[in-house]
């Protein structure tokens, strides 16, 4: 195997890799969306939060792993209560109302880590037997980003298996097609949709303690990545998990071999690509609806 | 509230802005030159979000826009006049407007918000790294401020902040007359037909993709006038003014405002510039007390400043809430 490809291949790694916590962070914007019609802005700061989190942990207790277990689940638990006990009182004011909630706390969250943790950015360490590279078949791969792609698809699978083989992802499903009907038919759709944000609130924090370690945690983290979701959600089309999931992959890559080719442009590449898919199709690539 | 009475407000606002500068000083003058221009710029975007119903999440691309144009102007063309560089700003972000309309006009709902949001990203991106024409990061400053002048007659120096703030007011008044009365005009009922029940307004025998690209590059030659005139303000553009942040804040400042009315975007720039003035005495987080401030406008008084009024009016007079 020469350089050439092997430099490829490292490349199309690091765009996976970028490209599943993509998934991840686009997975839960994109469920909630389409169940409830809300358009979090606050996603990508729950994610941050989450970083945040793990930092605070790893300072604590000096574990990543008790990092990635705890600080998902505490945000989850926060995005529960911002659920109950705001997104929920503005129902009734419709799409403008919950976005320029979320708009807000958005912003409480990104001015509260500043006044916490400071503006510089944070190191997170992995384990040691995460670093480093694992030579496989002749090449040499970099330990975390397989580390980060192997969790990213037990979770998908995990998702793909509750959504599809469950009663409650079926009622999930109903609920992301018709919520009214299923609310109609006796299940409490209000608590369904409390789980949903929970459970996605709960995967933007896995994205973002599993990426801490490789871009370091440091305010600007939410505008960063949460962008790239929010145009991975509306090219693979609100409520679509699959279209989630392709189009991750897609600007992942876009990404990484744009850095390559076309260093100047590389940031623009993304921009391009959504604006072409939308100017086609505005409801996105797997979207039914406007 | 009879006509006569009308008038002698409107004469006691004209008068107390000439004298507004003389009683509190330099530094307050500068910052109602700022609320008059995010006024305008809100005032812009509720052409569409309030009145037409189209939310989006780009408009800070026409503000800057009208903002770049009008310094790179007076940056290039020697002895180019003041309101000329303000007609450029306008009518390019006019231009913009004209060019994006036609991808823009068939959406409405999330897919039009969203599209913007990806043509001001876009705009950001590649303000930053067009560095030879947009200057980067450092954006474009210290161009020369043409004075105000009419050949012969009289030439105002426009560095003298007093005398910017009388021009920009004047600008600023007219844009937004003009707006009022724009939106009194049948076309103006279009909008809110549109905005209700588009449908209805094409059996009824309107274009209604024709009527929202006409609205839609209002809004943007306006915001750009707001742009072009805050870039002389500031002597200064930056990246900055295509950022997200810029296209949420006229959202922000209609809401606290209050949506259902033309003069919901004035009290709300009002607001936003009383809170950031107040707040920034006693913490550097004004960001902070913005989001906490958002949060409590949407979920006490999601009608904004002038629904709270409007309700306190009808509780107390019992009246019927006027919109």
């Amino acid at each position: 195997m020469d350089a050439t490809t092997a430099m490829y291949v490292a490349q199309g790694i690091h765009g996976l890799a970028y490209g599943m916590v993509l998934f991840l962070l686009a997975s839960g914007l994109t469920l909630i969306f389409g169940m409830m019609g809300i358009l979090n802005m606050a996603h990508a700061s729950f994610f941050m939060l989450s970083a945040y989190f793990c930092y605070q942990f790893q300072i604590w207790t000096g574990n990543f792993w008790l990092a990635l277990l705890f600080a998902p689940v505490i945000t989850g638990f926060f995005g529960i209560l911002v659920e109950r006990f705001l997104l929920r009182k503005v129902q009734r004011l419709g799409h403008i109302g919950q976005l320029i909630l979320t708009a807000g706390l958005g912003l409480i969250i990104l001015e509260g880590v500043k006044v916490i943790w400071g503006t510089e950015s944070k190191p997170v360490l992995v384990p040691t037997y995460l670093q480093g590279l694992v030579n496989l078949a002749g090449m040499e791969y970099p330990v975390y980003r397989l580390f980060i792609i192997g969790i990213s698809l037990i979770l998908l699978i995990i998702l793909s298996l509750i959504l599809y083989k469950t009663r409650l992802g079926m009622v999930v499903r109903a609920a992301v097609s018709d919520a009214d009907m299923v609310n109609a038919l006796g299940i409490n759709v209000p608590v369904v949709f409390m789980t949903v944000f929970g459970v996605g609130t709960w995967m933007a924090g896995v994205a973002g303690v599993v990426i801490s370690p490789i871009l370091t945690v440091f305010p600007g983290l939410a505008d960063q990545v949460g962008m790239d979701a929010f145009i991975v959600v509306c090219v693979g089309g609100f409520g679509s998990i699959g279209g989630a999931l392709l189009v991750s992959i897609i600007c992942g890559l876009l990404n990484s071999y744009g850095v390559q080719f076309f260093s100047q442009l590389a940031p623009i590449l993304i921009f391009i690509f959504m604006v072409v898919v939308l100017t086609i199709r505005p409801m996105g690539l797997f979207g039914e609806r406007e | 509230m009879n006509k006569g009475f009308k008038w002698i407000l409107w004469g006691i606002l004209i008068v107390v802005l000439i004298v507004y500068p003389r009683l509190f000083g330099i530094y307050y003058t500068n910052i109602l030159v700022e609320f008059g221009i995010f006024a305008l710029y809100a005032i812009s975007v509720n052409l569409l979000l309030g009145y037409t119903g189209l939310l989006t999440f780009g408009h800070a691309i026409f503000f800057g826009v009208g903002g770049y144009s009008t310094a790179l102007a007076l940056t290039h063309i020697q002895g180019l006049p003041l309101l000329a560089s303000l007609l450029i700003g306008f009518l390019s972000a006019v231009l913009f407007a004209l060019i994006l309309c036609p991808m823009v006009v068939r959406l409405s709902g999330t897919a039009f918000a969203m599209l913007h949001l990806a043509f001001g990203l876009l705009m950001y991106v590649v303000t930053l790294k067009l560095r030879g024409i947009t200057g980067g990061e450092d954006g474009i400053g210290g161009f020369p401020i043409p004075p105000f002048s009419i050949p012969g007659i009289v030439s105002i120096d426009m560095t003298d902040p007093l005398m910017f703030y009388y021009f920009a007011m004047i600008v600023l008044v007219i844009c937004i007359s003009f707006l009022w009365f724009f939106t009194k005009t049948p076309f103006g009922q279009i909008m809110v037909g549109i905005r209700d029940n588009a449908d209805r307004i094409d059996y009824v025998g309107f274009k209604v993709s024709h009527s929202k690209a006409l609205i839609y590059i209002f809004a943007g030659g306006f915001a750009g006038v707001a742009g072009s005139i805050f870039a002389l303000f500031q002597n200064l553009v930056s990246a900055d003014e295509f950022s997200v942040l810029n296209s949420f804040a006229p959202i922000m400042i209609i809401m606290v405002g209050g949506i259902a009315s033309f003069f919901g975007p004035i009290f709300g720039a009002g607001i936003f510039a009383l809170i950031a003035e107040l707040t920034s005495r006693y913490t550097e987080r004004v960001e902070l007390v913005m989001g906490l401030i958002l949060i409590l406008v949407i979920m006490y008084a999601p009608m904004g400043f002038l629904g709270l009024v409007n309700m306190a009016r009808a509780r107390f007079f019992n009246k019927e809430g006027a919109s």
